[in-house]
């Protein structure tokens, strides 16, 4: 400060000299009231006295009078420890040392703005005790609320030696000073300009020593408060290499629990967070944040785990995240992960692969909660430097279930965030490698995507760890589930909610009856999306030409496996599966693949009382989506070969009791009681719901499938369901049948007279129907064997004695 | 026997193999299975609340409340979450389920599922504990059949969350196919979410799932179905319970000084034969660990880390 020139005032900081005249009034207390003692401009002014040698600098407020420039209306002396105020927008209201009050009223808010500033100036640079307080009326207009803007802060003594008396004055004054934004930023400022925290630490290995008992818990209730300060600086000093282990050293003290003492540095140093290196590390930076980050974690879990507020736990997780997206982008550029990805391809021995797959799991588990695109963009180079050579390794090679299983996590991680990552890059490769080596595009051989799903479904079918299979079933599902090869082509944004909410996918959902068709239809609208539309359709006649086959072959009769002998948990698994396909891919390919590979009929015989009853469960409640999907083909493939028959087995043993076997079947029950309404085109109104003529109405137009299997299943059980009229579902289940039945028999008249009018359009309508389902059957006809044949022939049967 | 020392390592806090719990959630299914949407309980029989992984107080509540040996027990659900130790407190009270399966009735809470566990811990804590999430997974499966409710004596409806616009008769209850992930609405959701409140007809609920509802729906279930009071958990009493309702309704909260930090007590509902209510209040007490040493209960740190 004294080194400015004093002879040129323009030499003066910019930020920090005569300030513009603003226009203001002056006011004097006098007797009680203010005095106007006229209007003028105000400047602050620094003036340079010189005493003796020494030049120093004073402050002024000074306004001279708008008539006549020469006279000055105030000249006020900024000094001592006045308090300024600033009362709401325009008013600067102080008392000088000679007890004089002084008000100065300003134009405008900015001529208010300017002194304010100038006099924090003058309290950082030449007056440290006088203070500038903002004061404003509260939001609900009783009283007023009082800011420290600028003014003289107390901080904690920097004497090296520390004792209880300093430290509780300490804690005393980093608590108040925590009120006020002014002077916790100067506190801030003061622990990262101070070594404060070292004097602090330094403290503590003599209070350990010493067994200091009090100074222990208030050096740990120190570093609690500042903690509290949410201050990122503060945090990330406290976690680097020179301060980590005397701050977790101090934080085993806590008054919470006087008489324990916590072992976080005997745990950092012995039992871990074991670093462990698989190949060395070079970049030292990276090496730090890495550790940095760590140590935030264990801050957060463990030391400060019961201290931590929601407001600290944010701030914590922000630099977390902040330190992984870091981490993460560093970790693509540098010839770390070359290396890493290197192991795979030499000789060298499985446990470094082990470790290798285990870093690349912990790398990709680090990133799940980054910004879409960074995991994009990481995802995208972990595939390209060669992903798949690790999960070959992982699947191929690699004997034990826990790394399969790290694989599976880590597969799991990047198709749940955006299963085109993977299609697209095996397109760029196929690319290349057509014009670099002008091989020829191989489309019949099995593309990497397909190869994924075959070594899932491989290995689904052949490890026995029960959370593996979940874990390859969650796979399957995702790069099965339609809405995610729909995306985008660039894949930067797809959203994954809807999958990891199907995790247990038998979720009973009422409402899916269009299935994929549906979807089909919204892509047709839009002409960009027809590319893709293409490359699904492929995509998943692959699957069904490819990998279905192979994937549920234990639930082919054909295949003559004998299903006792199979594991129940894996049928469970490959029955939730058969569920997903049926109700979420396009219905014209799923259904044909389920039914002329009469899976039906294994799951039917599933549901015998052979198998576990979580697995008969299990099947019933596939009949229940697959019915649900109100299919005609499906409803009279099911009622025509009985395939319900074991359901009403079940439920006749468990009629009497009350159990999830019950449960499940009158949900099934329920549902068809509903659908016997609903599908005539009539809303379940509450009127239609009971109403039983609204009801008996709507069926009057409707012999839809539901009512067909309401008659099925009242013909064939209806003694074993009688047994549970008290639910009303059940009561109107023979209601409906009762309905059908007069119906048919008004319709067996109709339709003969119908037979005579060519011109009725009902009469066209249901040979469309016939000519539909004909259509239909002989799609099936065609492929399926002799047996269903026989279905065949006895649906039209059917059929026959319903419409005729 | 094999049981027997399970639990005892459970109550120490102790590392089981992935295989142990795998078989307690396997034989956990099968009681599970047999068991209705809504159980019948007699009396004698005391009624808990929350847990919220605090395996130290739950251990308390068992000493407090006479035992599982010699009393029988119905928990309200949120056996997980929040706490270190879901892990460990869920599958004791599994172990005493199978051990003694008619002393012991769980009924879902509403953090009994994937998702919720996901985000409020159970699922972190397994990552930390095992380094995968295979237990959580066989957890999330027993999860899904936990019964949705209890009565007892036929006269007290025991329910985690509350009453559903979709529900008026037990009856109806009956017909939910309970094994499924909790969906996001109807009576399933409802029973696990919705929050008694100064209503006058069923509202929405600030929690997003659930209902807001008055005693007016209270009384209307209570008359329909002849019962005299509706027992639930579901939100925090910072002194262990209330009654609301002219005595209809009640809320039990069973996790003192919640998030070790809300600095409540907890209380659980012993009912008589009479139908007689009792509360036992409990306070938070310093956790020991297997050989009576006080430990302070924390999380456990991360395994190895790679570089
Ligand atoms: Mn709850």
């Amino acid at each position: 400060m004294t080194s400015t020139n004093t002879n040129n005032q323009n030499n003066v900081d910019e930020s920090f000299s005569n300030t513009e005249p603003k226009r203001v009034k002056v006011y004097v207390l006098e007797n009680n009231e203010w005095k106007d003692n006229g209007t003028g401009f105000c400047t602050g002014e620094i003036r340079d006295v010189e005493e003796g040698d020494e030049i120093t600098k004073s402050a002024y407020l000074v306004v001279s009078s708008e008539d006549d420039q020469k006279e000055t209306l105030l000249r006020s002396k900024v000094e001592g420890n006045i308090e300024y105020q600033r009362q709401e927008e325009t008013l600067i209201v102080w008392k000088d040392l000679n007890g004089n009050d002084i008000a100065l009223s300003f134009e405008e808010s900015i001529g208010c703005d300017t002194l304010c500033e100038f006099i924090i100036q003058v309290q950082r640079h030449i007056e440290n005790s006088i203070s500038l307080i903002s004061v404003k009326s509260s939001d609900n207009g009783i009283g007023s609320v009082h800011e420290i803007v600028a003014g003289p802060v107390i901080l904690p003594s920097t004497d090296k030696d520390q004792n209880t008396d300093t430290l509780y004055d300490a804690l005393k004054i980093v608590n108040e000073n925590s009120i006020y934004d002014y002077m916790k930023n100067e506190t801030i400022e003061f622990i990262l300009q101070s070594s404060y925290i070292n004097l602090l630490i330094d403290h503590f290995h003599r209070a350990e020593k010493g067994k200091m008992i009090k100074d222990l818990f208030l050096l740990s209730t120190i570093i609690k408060t500042l903690i509290l300060y949410n201050q990122r600086d503060i945090i990330e000093l406290m976690v680097d290499d020179e301060h980590i282990m005397g701050i977790i050293g101090i934080l085993e003290y806590d008054t919470e629990f006087p008489n324990l003492k916590a072992n976080h540095r005997e745990y950092l140093k012995l039992n871990g967070p074991c670093f462990k290196e698989v190949i060395p590390l070079e970049n030292k930076d990276l090496e730090l944040v890495v550790k940095k980050y760590f140590r935030l974690k264990f801050l957060k879990d463990v030391v400060l785990v019961r201290f931590l507020d929601d407001n600290n736990l944010n701030s914590f997780m922000d630099i977390i995240l902040d330190l992984k997206t870091c981490i993460i982008d560093w970790l693509q550029t540098d010839p770390f992960l070359d290396k890493i990805m290197n192991i795979f391809s030499t000789d060298d021995d499985s446990s470094k692969k082990r470790d290798a797959i285990r870093l690349l799991h912990q790398y990709v588990g680090m990133s799940k909660d980054l910004d879409p695109i960074d995991k994009t963009k990481f995802y995208r180079t972990l595939v390209r430097k060669g992903l798949f050579n690790v999960l070959s390794y992982a699947f191929s090679q690699e004997k034990d279930s826990n790394l399969r299983i790290l694989a599976t996590d880590l597969i799991i991680t990047i198709i749940e965030h955006d299963i085109l990552l993977i299609h697209n890059i095996q397109n760029e490769k196929t690319k290349d490698t057509a014009i670099d080596d002008n091989f020829p595009p191989a489309s019949d051989a099995i593309t990497d995507d397909m190869k994924l799903l075959s070594i899932l479904s491989t290995i689904l079918l052949s490890d026995k760890s029960p959370g593996l299979m979940e874990q390859v079933v969650q796979a399957l599902s995702t790069l099965l589930h339609p809405d995610g090869c729909l995306a985008g082509t660039d894949g930067e944004f797809s959203n994954f909610s809807s999958i990891s909410s199907i995790n247990g996918f038998d979720v009973n959902d009422s409402d899916n009856s269009y299935g994929m068709d549906g979807i089909f239809n919204s892509i047709d609208r839009d002409n960009n999306e027809t590319e893709a539309n293409k490359q699904l359709k492929i995509y998943f006649n692959k699957f069904y030409s490819q990998i279905a086959p192979f994937l549920f072959k234990p639930l082919m009769p054909k295949a003559n496996i004998d299903c006792s002998e199979l594991d129940d948990f894996l049928l469970i698994h490959l029955l939730k599966l058969i569920s997903f396909i049926a109700t979420e891919h396009t219905r014209l390919i799923s259904r044909k693949f389920i039914l002329e590979n009469g899976i039906l009929k294994t799951l039917s015989q599933l549901i015998g009382p052979t198998h576990i009853l979580q697995l008969r469960l299990t099947a019933v409640r596939c009949f229940k989506n697959i019915l649900n999907l109100n299919d005609k083909y499906y409803h009279r493939y099911i009622i025509s070969n009985n395939l319900v028959d074991p359901i009403f087995e079940l439920l006749k043993d468990n009629l009497f009791e009350d159990n999830l076997a019950t449960s499940c079947i009158l949900d099934l029950l329920n549902i068809v009681s509903l659908n016997c309404t609903l599908d005539s085109g009539k809303e379940n109104d509450q009127n239609a719901k009971h109403n039983l003529t609204e009801k008996s109405k709507s069926l009057n137009k409707a012999k839809n499938n539901f009512t067909i299997l309401n008659k099925h299943i009242i013909g064939k059980y209806g003694s074993i369901i009688k047994e549970l009229s008290s639910f009303p579902f059940i009561r109107e289940m023979f209601e409906f049948d009762r309905i059908t039945n007069e119906i048919e028999k008004e319709l067996d008249i109709e339709t003969d007279i119908d037979r005579i009018s060519p011109n009725d359009t009902d009469t066209n309508k249901s040979d469309a129907t016939t000519e539909n389902c004909k259509r239909s059957y002989s799609e099936l006809e065609t492929s399926e064997n002799s047996n269903s044949n026989e279905d065949v022939s006895k649906f039209e049967l059917d059929q026959h004695v319903v419409t005729s | 026997m094999e049981l027997e020392k399970t639990i005892r390592l459970l109550k120490e806090g102790k590392h089981l193999s992935e295989e142990r719990v795998y078989d307690i959630c396997l034989k956990s299914q099968e009681l599970l299975i047999t068991e209705g949407n809504v159980t019948h309980v007699d009396t004698p029989v005391t009624i808990c609340g929350d847990i919220h992984g605090q395996l130290h107080d739950l251990l308390t509540l068992f000493e407090k409340s006479g035992g599982v040996e010699k009393t029988r027990y119905v928990f309200l659900g949120d056996f997980v979450d929040r706490g270190f130790y879901s892990l460990e407190s869920f599958l004791l009270l599994l172990c005493y389920k199978i051990r003694y399966p008619d002393r012991i009735t769980l009924i879902r809470g509403n953090h009994e599922t994937r998702q919720i566990t996901k985000v409020y811990g159970f699922y972190d804590e397994v990552m930390r504990k095992y380094g995968n999430s295979n237990v959580w997974r066989y957890c999330c499966e027993v999860f899904d059949y936990l019964s949705l409710g209890a009565i007892i004596n036929n006269r007290i409806f025991c329910v985690h969350g509350g009453l559903s616009p979709d529900v008026s008769t037990i009856n109806e209850i009956k017909a939910i196919d309970r094994k499924q992930e909790v969906p996001h609405e109807g009576a399933m959701c409802d029973l696990l979410w919705s929050d008694p409140d100064d209503v006058d007809k069923w509202s929405l609920s600030p929690r997003g799932a659930g209902f807001l509802f008055g005693s007016n729906e209270v009384e209307e279930f209570l008359h329909t179905n002849g019962f005299e009071l509706i027992a639930r958990a579901h939100q925090l009493v910072m002194e262990g319970y209330k009654e609301m309702f002219d005595g209809g309704l009640v809320t039990v909260w069973s996790a003192p000084n919640y998030c070790y930090r809300c600095g409540n007590v907890a209380a659980v509902l012993k009912i008589d034969d009479q139908l007689e209510r009792n509360y036992t209040i409990f306070d938070a007490v310093q956790p020991q660990d297997g050989v009576g040493n006080a430990i302070i209960p924390t999380k456990q740190p991360q395994m190895d880390y790679f570089l």
